[in-house]
């Protein structure tokens, strides 16, 4: 019974149904199975299945996305039934957002997923974020990574604050940086210290793998 | 490189003939209505309590709490029904009015804002500056083609004032209409009204002729920008045009059926052009829907598909069925291609096709982008005009008429023979076969040696920007507008609104 709820846990990811994994996440701990095997039998082998399908070139974005948010969905009934020192394997944490003055969203977000369905925990913080926001997010989720977003060349300085934010809190060895948007360039990246760049989802994935120095 | 000649600014709307249309009436009314039950039922979010309190006031259903307006379909068409379906966008000489709306056929702008150039020099892709701004603006001042310029790439270099400088770059650099689509907060609005009072010569001329206009981008789905709509609301107060723009993209900001995107596209467009007409009564308005697709596989944002341009033809029809002028928008920059291939060629041609086909009033068109108009190559604005002279002819059309069905001629020219040496033929060619290419050359001069398209547009620019020296402003005007721009750089307040606090 437990492996068909697996099963059906990781089918929802795979068809991308999020009302269906949140309803099977809440029968599994229904009938007692344990949470954190129900993330890494259920959901986690789904999102890895999504993860080939759309590296196959077989799945689109929307399919890799709504498998996302399905994880997510059934992540949200799951996580929180853990108990003692119980916690879900995942490839690094990456605080993200957009930086201060800046409104733009759907870059970062589409960011966000890929490293989601990539095995990443993400923190998304939003837009319009200050330097002062981010320190405090990879404190609290002892992040990896930082991604920070801007699309506008009057907000993209905001990114080096960020930098020099860090250094200043000393995290600065703890974590990366890696900076984003569409006036960002890889010369602009290295000057002013980021430690790495990308020019669109797929590659912000294979930066943060390298970043933290894990296999893609 | 033909011989070109120097020649002070003009400009030159293409009238099509022929007409295209992608709606039928029933399925206007469909979307019109479907756009009325959005803005009463789901509503727009504001995030801005000036214009909340205007909505509150002539009778809308405000939250202030969520910031989000839902206006009664009968409340929506009050207002509409001041919004002017024929106004002008002013140049600085009367000969360079756009009579928006008229019906004389589609203007096209020059527009931008890239916050990426290839350097003219080095060829190096590196953030543009203040001075790209003048040098581009002096090439499309010299295009008939060009009827209205954007400061066409971001001033970079001049940090949180940079929408203020792009306007005094385009003021010293053309005599054309500009307008801006960065000043994004009241306080730099304010100072951006002043520089057109400073051109205008006072406030009262300037509300006769606007030297400026404002485009303000929404927020997919179904929200405004809080600094962007506080800019258009001292812009509407000064009787400047403002022109809304949606940029649905389908299946992500917006539902992936054109149908569904139109309707947010225009209830964003129309419930912003309600807040300018309660503001001032009569000011020129146009709605702008630049729909989009995302490539499936790596989520870049991709202007040039097929059902774009037809959901942006559709939005042509639904804007003007509502009563409101249109600046089309596609391509010229849409997509991920580079100068001269023939992506590039395919996507303008018929994107533009279309738009001047169902009667677009203006038309975003020779700007020298490409890269979803992040990146801006000063020659490539030559390849863009290459393709709207071709749209110019094809849209003409044929004449039927006495002269051109020829019968006499055929009766006189009879069987086996040639039609070559004939009076009319001699005339026609003159007419058919138009000799203003810039590009195309076999040249003679060279001995009939063809030259690449790309290195005769690379002399061109160069030509112009060595040559084409406009008489914009008297000197007390532009030491007015430097000291204004000074003054910009200096405030604090404006540094802190831009920043978003």
């Amino acid at each position: 019974m437990s492996t068909e709820l697996y099963d059906k846990l990781a089918q929802s990811v795979i068809e991308g149904e999020p009302d269906d994994a949140e309803e099977i996440a809440k029968q599994a701990l229904a009938e007692g199975l344990d949470p954190l095997t129900c993330i890494n039998e259920g959901l986690t082998k789904g999102i890895q299945r999504v993860g080939e399908l759309f590296a196959s070139g077989e799945y689109f974005l929307p399919e890799l996305i709504i498998g996302a948010e399905a994880m997510k969905r059934a992540l949200a009934v799951l996580e929180p039934a853990m108990v003692g020192d119980q916690s879900r394997e995942v490839v690094g944490t990456v605080v993200l957002g957009t930086v201060e003055g800046d409104m733009h969203e759907i870059g970062k977000t589409l960011v966000g997923t890929m490293l989601v369905a990539n095995g990443f925990k993400v923190v998304d913080l939003g837009v319009d974020l200050s330097a002062d926001k981010f320190i405090s997010a990879v404190k609290e989720n002892k992040a990896d990574i930082v991604g920070a977003s801007a699309l506008l060349t009057t907000t993209m300085l905001q990114q080096k604050k960020i930098i020099e934010a860090l250094e200043a809190e000393g995290l600065g060895d703890q974590v990366k940086v890696m900076v984003g948007g569409a006036p960002v360039t890889e010369s602009f990246a290295a000057e002013i210290g980021a430690d790495g760049y990308a020019e669109d989802a797929i590659s912000a994935v294979d930066l943060a793998f390298r970043l933290i120095d894990a296999p893609a | 490189m033909i011989k070109l000649n120097d020649r002070k600014a003009s400009i030159q709307p293409i009238k099509s003939k022929l007409k295209i249309s992608i709606l039928d009436d029933q399925e206007i009314q469909q979307i019109n209505e479907n756009t009325r039950v959005v803005l009463a039922e789901i509503g727009i979010e504001f995030p801005s309590d000036k214009a909340l309190k205007i909505f509150a006031d002539v009778g809308a259903d405000v939250n202030f709490e969520k910031q989000l307006v839902k206006i009664p379909a009968d409340l929506l068409d009050k207002y509409l029904a001041t919004s002017p379906r024929q106004y002008t966008m002013a140049g600085l000489r009367p000969e360079l009015d756009v009579p928006v709306g008229s019906g004389e056929g589609t203007y096209f702008y020059c527009s931008g804002e890239a916050p990426k150039i290839v350097d003219f020099e080095t060829g190096e892709r590196r953030l543009s500056v203040k001075k790209d701004i003048e040098n581009h603006a002096r090439i499309a001042d010299y295009l008939p083609i060009v009827s209205l310029l954007w400061p066409s790439v971001s001033a970079s270099d001049k940090g949180a004032t940079s929408p203020i400088h792009g306007l005094e770059a385009c003021y010293n650099s053309t005599e054309k209409h500009v307008e801006s689509e960065s000043v994004m907060d009241e306080i730099s609005a304010r100072y951006a009204v002043e520089m057109a009072v400073a051109i205008a010569g006072s406030k009262e001329n300037l509300r006769e002729r606007p030297v400026l206009s404002q485009l303000l981008c929404c927020i997919a789905p179904l929200a405004q920008d809080k600094g962007g709509i506080e800019a258009a609301m001292v812009f509407a107060e000064n009787n400047i045009p403002v022109g809304f723009m949606s940029m649905p993209t389908l299946g992500l900001t917006a539902p992936p059926y054109p149908a569904g995107a139109l309707t947010l596209a225009m209830a964003e467009t129309l419930s912003g052009i309600m807040l300018t007409q309660i503001i001032n009564p009569g000011v020129g308005n146009y709605i702008s829907i630049n729909p989009g697709i995302i490539d499936p596989r790596t989520g870049v944002y991709f202007m040039g598909s097929s059902i774009a341009q037809v959901t942006n033809v559709a939005g042509i029809q639904l804007s003007h069925s509502n009563g409101v002028p249109v600046l089309a928008c596609h391509s010229f920059g849409g997509s991920q291609y580079e100068l001269g291939n023939w992506q590039a060629g395919y996507e303008n041609l018929y994107s533009h096709f279309l738009g001047v086909m169902a009667g677009a009033d203006m038309s975003f068109g020779p700007s020298g982008m490409y890269e979803a108009v992040s990146v801006l190559d000063h020659p490539r604005i030559l390849f863009d005009r290459e393709i709207l002279k071709g749209i110019d002819e094809i849209t003409d059309g044929m004449e039927v008429d006495a002269k051109t069905l020829s019968f006499d001629m055929i009766k006189k020219v009879g069987h086996h023979n040639a039609y070559i040496a004939q009076k009319e033929s001699v005339k026609a060619y003159r007419t058919m076969m138009r000799q203003d290419s810039i590009l195309y050359e076999d040249g003679s001069a060279e001995g009939r040696k063809w030259r690449d398209p790309v290195v005769v547009a690379r002399e061109t620019a160069s030509w112009i920007l060595e040559n084409h020296k406009p008489e914009t402003l008297p000197s007390d005007v532009k030491a007015e507008i430097r000291q204004i721009v000074t003054t910009a750089d200096q405030d604090e307040e404006l540094a802190k609104a831009v920043r978003g606090h």
